[in-house]
């Protein structure tokens, strides 16, 4: 091969290159975002999708059965109007924050006492202890308060069989402390864990020397601990606060009448075909939830949660 | 370096995607259509009391149809899911009023119920429902009944209740107990409160109805989704009245429970008389026959009314539970009197859905 043919056959291959560069980083580029594809194919086509659908549905109505596109903002009127769905909201509200507290509050000295006391060969057992109840379904969960609570549950027939009572105690189910209560239990393995997440990783010395430095207890916690472990915190109240907003099958199931939530409601609308009805009481539980978040948004520093 | 340990380039991977893919979705395709080239599976949206899983087998095994059931909550859930998913299901079970709605919107279409044979066990009334009639033909195939009406303990409940104002009774309080059914609980109270067309009230009806709920609330304690819960409740003594169709108190007594027992409101109850329908746009609509001949027969059916307890209108299988020594159970269920389905108030499509709902709510919200 001569020189200058061997020059013009680098310059087509250049030229060659030149060309297929633009089609390898498009590859290139392409295979770095096929990772996010299942992602985008899940939460956009069965999240983002359904969620416009429901937000154009609480503007529509239903007529005769048939959901009719007569942009309205009646369902929305009608939920603001009526006393019911606004005691509702707020009993609902209420008992969220109640049962987030509850939740919090017992899980809390639970994970400081699994971090500070408890050898690192035990916590892995007492912490696969603490999600033994999700092997069984959520449904079972419930259920089986019905039996220990009910008139012919367990704490009934002990009492009666220790003579405590001579009737069955019959405010244990069927109102809002039962539901709370069972609240609490679901969702403590949620708090528990996140908490346990983020004390893990706390520098206990730093405890022990303000405590050193004459700090009381309880002082060196709420003025050394939780500052560094809030991250955690807020991720716990919001692992429970916004499912136990939108709960329904645990009111059903312990509530009776009297423990209604606002998403037993939405039910009977979804049961009587009322759809845009119930979108829109949906939406407006969704708006708390995404408005609970924007508060927490400044508090919540992913890095700090998982501790990268 | 093994297959394993060689680390699989970003080519190799998008490949191994694109045939897992194709993959997944000539099983998915498979799947729709059955796992045997002559089997044909049908979409069926029904209640769980419409069938039995043995009966479903025997009937694939035997005659290489298959059956997907769906359930339904109400019929409301039918006729949207039908409504919105067009040839997707085959088969619709429905309730007296609402098959004629489900046909006059187009959702369902009648059929000669001659052509299918397992048609001549049934009572001769069942054939000839004439709110199911399209000229010559049917709009459904009659499958069974039921009256909901109250259930009392009457160890606790005395004297004996005559009317659905009982449930008004403050003595009652906390101790009632019924299926979370917005509509029929509605047309309930329209009952009480001598609403002319219970399921089509008018508005004034509608907030008399709502007034009796407000003064019920009290007694209800609890709203449950299954008949089950009624009767777990009145059978552990936690209930003394509960709202139920036909057959309670023996479930009540099966369930170990003490001695229910029913009455007949003096204003009148209401319940179901429920069908198989033909869905419009069902591509194996041929098929509709065969199934429903196959699954209609009479000792499939006398195996339903001992598992489920309501009377249903296969004539045959009554005349097969006499002779096994089940006529007092039958009869006492008004087995043997399919015209008594025609006296109560026929379970059917609100003519304003939405109004009863948002009444139901306003009453039974916080």
């Amino acid at each position: 091969m001569t020189s200058s043919a061997g020059q013009a056959e680098a310059v087509v291959r250049g030229a060659g290159a030149i060309r297929a560069r633009p089609r390898a980083v498009l590859t290139s580029r392409l295979g770095e975002y096929a990772g996010f594809g299942p992602v985008l194919l899940l939460f956009g086509g069965f999240f983002f999708a359904p969620l416009v659908l429901i937000v154009a549905y609480s503007f529509w109505q239903v007529i005769d059965y048939n959901v009719v596109q007569n942009w309205t903002l009646d369902n929305y009127r009608y939920f603001l109007s009526v006393p019911t769905y606004v005691r509702t909201f707020i009993a609902t509200l209420w008992m969220t924050a109640l049962a987030t507290v509850l939740t919090i509050g017992i899980a809390f000295p639970f994970a400081y006492w699994l971090t500070r006391y408890v050898s690192r060969s035990w916590q892995r057992p007492l912490l696969l202890l603490v999600i033994i109840p999700f092997w069984t379904s959520y449904l079972l969960r419930v259920a089986s308060w019905i039996t220990i609570l009910g008139e012919g549950g367990v704490v009934n027939r002990t009492l009666e069989a220790l003579g405590l009572i001579h009737q069955p105690l019959s405010f244990l189910l069927y109102n809002r402390w039962a539901v709370i209560f069972v609240l609490v239990y679901l969702y403590f393995p949620f708090a528990a864990l996140t908490l346990f997440s983020a004390l893990e990783r706390f520098d206990w010395n730093q405890l022990k020397a303000a405590m050193d430095l004459g700090a009381p207890p309880l002082t060196a916690i709420w003025r050394i601990m939780l500052p560094q472990i809030r991250p955690g915190v807020i991720t716990a109240v919001i692992f429970v606060f916004i499912p136990i907003l939108g709960e329904y099958l645990t009111p059903q199931l312990v509530g009776g009448v009297d423990g209604v939530m606002i998403g037993n409601l939405v039910v009977n609308f979804f049961v009587g075909a009322q759809y845009t009805r119930g979108a829109a009481i949906a939406l407006l539980i969704t708006a708390i939830a995404v408005a609970m978040l924007i508060l927490f948004r400044r508090s919540l520093v992913l890095e700090q949660v998982y501790g990268r | 370096m093994t297959l394993l340990e060689r680390t699989m380039t970003r080519r190799e991977a998008l490949r191994a995607g694109l045939v897992g893919s194709v993959g997944l979705y000539i099983v998915a395709c498979g799947g729709s259509t059955g796992g045997s080239s002559n089997a044909v599976t049908l979409n069926w949206i029904t209640w769980n009391d419409h069938y039995m899983d043995d009966q479903l087998k025997a009937v694939h095994s035997s005659y290489q149809i298959d059956a997907r059931v769906t359930l339904e909550t109400d019929d409301s859930d039918g006729y949207l899911k039908i409504k919105q998913t067009k040839g997707q299901f085959d088969i619709a079970s429905t309730d007296a009023l609402w098959a004629p709605k489900f046909h006059s919107d187009g959702l369902t279409e009648s059929f000669d119920i001659s052509s299918i044979p397992a048609s001549s066990q049934l009572y001769s009334v069942a054939r000839d429902f004439p709110f199911w009639k399209d000229g010559s033909k049917t709009m459904g195939y009659p499958f069974g009944w039921s009256t909901i009406q109250i259930y009392y303990n009457p160890a606790n409940v005395s004297p004996a209740p005559d009317s659905w104002h009982v449930l008004a009774d403050s003595k009652y309080k906390g101790k009632v107990v019924a299926e979370n059914q917005p509509t029929d609980l509605m047309a309930m109270a329209g009952l009480a409160t001598g609403a002319k067309v219970p399921y089509g009230m008018t508005t004034d009806e509608i907030a008399k109805a709502k007034h009796f709920l407000q003064t019920c609330k009290p007694q209800f304690q609890k709203l449950v989704s299954q008949n089950s819960d009624v009767v777990k409740a009145l059978a552990d003594g936690s209930a003394w009245i509960g709202i139920e169709n036909l057959g309670t108190d023996f479930r009540v007594k099966d369930a170990g429970g003490p001695t229910i027992k029913f009455v007949t409101p003096s204003e009148g109850t209401y319940g179901f008389i429920d069908c198989e329908q033909i869905v419009t746009a069902s591509t194996n609509k041929d098929q509709f026959p065969k199934f429903i001949n196959d699954m209609e027969q009479a000792d499939w059916i006398a195996k339903n009314f001992i598992a489920n307890g309501r009377p249903l209108f296969n004539e045959k299988a009554y005349k097969l539970l006499v002779d096994q020594g089940q006529k007092e159970r039958a009869d006492l269920l008004l087995y043997n009197k399919p015209e008594e389905a025609l006296k109560m108030t026929l379970k059917g499509p609100s003519s304003n859905e939405q109004a009863y709902i948002d009444a139901f709510n306003e009453v039974f919200g916080a």
